[in-house]
């Protein structure tokens, strides 16, 4: 060897090292003695036909690239995080995790903070903080995750199977209509014990240590309570009939009557204060603030559920069907029911 | 006005799959790395080296081309030979590829 290529050998072992670096161990020999004659051989094709072996040596490791570049082709490694085989199933699970994870997070600690006696805005506060850093991690775990699934071919769930026709999205089956039963059937359960035990069974207590209930007391003393009940069971019967009997105008008005008139109830109650009971907000520590604030929001949550029926009830009619569109669609509706008219001159 | 990215990047996706079927038909006879690039280039195959000498891998990995090392000369090189597999394979890629010529001309004779 002359001294010219000693320089240029360096440049040479600096890139096959570079490549090297980047590869398995098992693969590095056989990789290293190939590439090393595939340069000596473009190197030499070069010097005869002229150049100056240090420049011969330059240009082809030039023309080779990055050495990143060249290890990632032989390892067959991908240069994306997610490649588009995973993609779809990347962002519908982040964005499902995010939506329905965050806010129940942020909405919990909220709520626990204002159990425990926490002003509104130390709640909110902590409801958004928590938000933020559960978004951050569960962004962070799912894109590792799928970086991951994405660079072992051995764990990736079966090469999807092949998307047909069968797999659109069926009207609620059987199954679909049980689960809403058993949901709604929990939920008047729920209320039902709730507002029966709320006289008994309470986190404060007075001077004598009997329970202070978080309920108004004037809503057991006229019965409001069990008017209550009373109405959620009728809802309840009303959600088996809309999932086992046809769509017919009686059931549709009943429904969306019924939901008009609890909402309307439950904000006249929150409108005047009658829904908390104020020795229990005392004894809970809690400021005024807070239970106008949960008013406020029993007021919103009840107006939201009025025009979510009667938007949901006005697309029935219109399809004289139970289907309850996803909101997007409905808000098509509505904008296409709209006459919108630019105005003119 | 031809955007040259954009013309880079189709000829690009065009010409991917010609350079394996003109691997396969030039390795019927065995032969190895920089000479095979060499070659191609000359044939019309322009193809850089650092996509060349991995493609080459990886389809001895998937079977079509087997590898032996010569350690006669001076300097030992790879050199790769198309396998039986290799050879059917491109066998029918050269039909694909004729039909898809001759789909081309139909296509610029009717216009």
């Amino acid at each position: 060897m002359t001294t010219a290529t000693t320089t240029t050998a360096t440049l040479t072992d600096r890139y096959v090292d570079a490549t090297l670096r980047r590869l398995p161990a098992r693969q590095r020999p056989d990789i290293e003695k190939e590439l090393r004659a595939s340069i000596a051989d473009a190197v030499q094709d070069r010097v005869e036909a002229g150049t100056d072996p240090a420049a011969a040596e330059h240009a082809v490791l030039a023309d080779l690239g990055d050495p990143a570049r060249l290890a990632a082709g032989y390892a067959d490694r991908p240069m994306h995080l997610i490649g588009p085989g995973l993609y779809l199933d990347y962002v519908r699970l982040l964005a499902a995790l995010l939506v329905i994870v965050v806010p129940a997070v942020a909405g919990v600690v909220g709520f626990a903070r204002v159990l425990q006696g926490g002003t509104a805005g130390s709640a909110i506060g902590e409801a958004l903080g928590t938000g933020v850093n559960t978004g951050v991690h569960i962004a962070f775990w799912t894109t590792l995750l799928f970086a991951i699934l994405e660079r072992t071919t051995s764990l990736r769930p079966m090469p999807a199977r092949p998307w047909t026709p069968d797999a659109l999205p069926q009207p609620p089956s059987r199954r679909a209509r049980q689960g809403t039963v058993v949901a709604a059937f929990v939920g008047v359960a729920l209320l039902t014990t709730f507002v029966l035990l709320s006289p008994f069974v309470s986190t404060e207590t007075d001077a004598n240590g009997d329970p202070i209930s978080i309920l108004s007391p004037w809503l057991a003393r006229n019965g409001v309570g069990y008017v209550f009940v009373g109405l959620a069971v009728a809802g309840f019967g009303l959600t088996v009939a809309k999932n086992y009997l046809r769509w017919n105008p009686a059931i549709a008005v009943t429904s969306v009557l019924l939901a008009i008139g609890v909402s309307s109830l439950l904000i006249w109650l929150a409108a005047n204060d009658r829904l908390l009971n104020p020795a229990f907000v005392s004894a809970a520590g809690w400021t005024a603030e807070v239970a106008q604030w949960i008013n406020i929001g029993m007021i919103v949550a009840a107006v939201l559920a009025i025009v979510q029926n009667v938007v949901e009830a006005a697309v029935g009619f219109r399809a004289r069907s139970w289907e309850t569109p996803e909101w997007n669609s409905m808000i098509h509706t509505i904008a296409d029911g709209l006459t919108i008219r630019s105005p003119r001159r | 006005m031809q955007d040259d990215e954009l013309y880079a990047l189709h000829q690009q996706e065009l010409r991917r799959g010609t350079v394996v079927l003109a691997c396969l038909l030039i390795l019927s006879r065995a032969n190895y790395g920089y000479a095979l690039l060499d070659k191609l280039d000359r044939s019309g195959f322009g193809v850089d080296a650092n996509t060349l000498y991995p493609l080459l891998r990886r389809l001895e990995k998937q079977g079509l081309l087997i590898s032996d090392w010569n350690t006669e000369e001076s300097r030992p090189r790879k050199f790769y030979r198309t396998s039986d597999a290799g050879l059917a394979l491109a066998n029918s890629l050269s039909d694909d590829w004729d039909n898809l010529h001759a789909a081309f001309r139909r296509l610029k004779g009717e216009s």
